[in-house]
């Protein structure tokens, strides 16, 4: 793999990690607000 | 400063960040692999940030028995187990093309291991304990116990692979790093660790709800059978 | 039940990494510190006579100080963990045939180690008390808070082997087991009262 192919696999991996983080709080907060909502 | 001016803030450095990583100059030596380390000091840097702040939470719930504190001390746990995750990984994409293996046992990327172990066990006891008040408390002593023995992890670390020092121009952060590169780095620094105070900021938030449902849910039952209501909880959170 | 694991676990590892008798010599004392740090641990973790919520009541109102239960605690684990050494020890000695130096030496590490698990055993059962998952739980917690203990128990054994000075190392389990206690004793009362 080429040197640029690493670099773009390192910052795949930190963006797509954060994004995925990110969607799973947004998630887990609209989860959490329609049960409280329920309750 | 509002949420969500701190979330565009921290969007808006982030991509700053990355084209100016991306556009710098390539290292001397390195060359480009040396881009992979404007994402990886960064993400060790908000480790050992957020270890730091999940420490001063829970000195301070155990001081002043706000739930606020724990709170932090929480999000920070688990947001800092991502971006210790994140150093890990980029530490083993830089090191395998350019030593030759994923792993080697330096002393930074095993201290970054047992680091990131720590915050798995810390985040492992807050699930499992019932009540707010309990899981606050016990999550903040083990918290101190832990806090109190880096320092002696990392010594003892250290010492072990000081007797096994591998000759190395190649190190993962290099001192001789300047003008341009040295720029690319503080950004990096800069950008994460306004998107860790983001991201902590809204983990906070869902702590919150998540806790006052179990209030909600406590408030519920009997005490001293059904000739007593326990107080209900307040207005509905938002 | 404990010593039986670690024995089995050491008959284990040859058929995983083969039964070379100069490599298993080399890496014997090794992992004879690997296991005590991984299973020994294991024993610190019964449940004990005086830990359901009214017995832990009842030595309040006695008046007994936390801190005091919390010594009583570790030194009986202390004695355990020594026994489980000495036992799983003696059967690394007969299966792995590793080159044993500085006894004098041995008979100070062993006790420093063991007080040095001992304790951080003790301090996480308090922590896990009264949780489902307690047992994969605890050895979690005390992994890698553990590794300075494994790293001076081994690189002192080491150390001996080749003839090298092991006194850092023993100071490093020396620190380890004074920083635990203060630690013990310290979060005695607060996880108690939790």
């Amino acid at each position: 793999m080429s040197d640029w192919g690493w670099v773009a696999f390192a910052y795949l991996v930190v963006y797509g990690s954060l994004g995925g983080y990110v969607a799973s709080l947004v998630f887990r907060i609209r989860r959490a607000r329609a049960e409280a909502d329920r309750g | 400063m509002t949420k969500r001016t701190l979330e565009f803030a921290a969007a808006g450095l982030l991509l700053t960040a990355l084209v100016v990583g991306l556009t710098v100059p390539p290292d001397a030596v390195q060359g480009d692999f040396q881009r992979i380390m404007y994402a990886h000091v960064p993400s060790a840097w908000l480790a050992y940030l957020a270890f730091g702040i999940t420490m001063i939470g829970s000195i301070a719930y155990l001081v002043t028995s706000k739930l606020r504190w724990d709170r932090l001390a929480g999000a920070s746990a688990e947001v800092g187990v991502v971006f210790t995750g994140l150093a890990l990984a980029t530490g083993m994409i830089w090191g395998k093309p350019v030593w030759g293996v994923w792993w080697t046992w330096d002393a930074r990327l095993v201290l970054t291991a047992a680091m990131f172990f720590v915050y798995l066990a810390y985040l492992a006891l807050r699930r499992g304990i019932d009540g707010l008040e309990r899981r606050a408390k016990r999550s903040a002593l083990f918290g101190i116990v832990a806090a109190l023995q880096i320092p002696i992890v990392h010594f003892s670390v250290v010492w072990w692979r000081g007797l096994h020092q591998p000759p190395t121009i190649l190190r993962p952060d290099d001192p001789q790093i300047d003008g341009p590169l040295l720029f690319a780095l503080l950004m990096g620094v800069f950008a994460f660790t306004v998107v860790y105070a983001a991201l902590v900021r809204r983990r906070m938030d869902l702590a919150l709800i998540e806790d006052s449902l179990v209030e909600a849910s406590r408030a519920g039952e009997d005490v001293a059978g059904a000739a007593v209501t326990a107080p209900s909880v307040g207005a509905k959170p938002r | 039940m404990v010593i039986p694991f670690g024995a089995v676990a050491l008959l284990v590892i040859p058929m995983a990494v083969g039964i070379e008798t100069t490599l298993l010599a080399r890496i014997g004392p090794g992992l004879f510190w690997a296991v005590v740090l991984l299973f020994g641990v294991l024993v610190t973790q019964r449940e004990s006579g005086a830990e359901g919520p009214p017995q832990r009541d009842l030595l309040t109102l006695l008046g007994v100080d936390p801190a005091a239960r919390f010594a009583a605690t570790a030194i009986a684990n202390t004695i355990l963990v020594l026994v489980f050494e000495v036992a799983v020890g003696a059967i690394a000695i007969v299966l792995y045939d590793p080159d044993v130096v500085g006894w004098g030496w041995i008979a100070l590490v062993l006790p420093l180690v063991a007080a040095g698990l001992a304790m951080l055993g003790t301090i996480a059962a308090s922590v896990t008390t009264g949780l489902g998952g307690r047992g994969a739980l605890a050895p979690l917690l005390i992994a890698p808070i553990a590794i300075p203990i494994m790293l001076g128990a081994a690189q002192a054994t080491e150390g001996l082997r080749v003839g090298a000075g092991i006194l850092r190392w023993v100071l490093v389990l020396a620190v380890v087991d004074v920083l635990l206690m203060l630690a013990g004793v310290l979060t005695a009362r607060p996880l108690e009262e939790s």
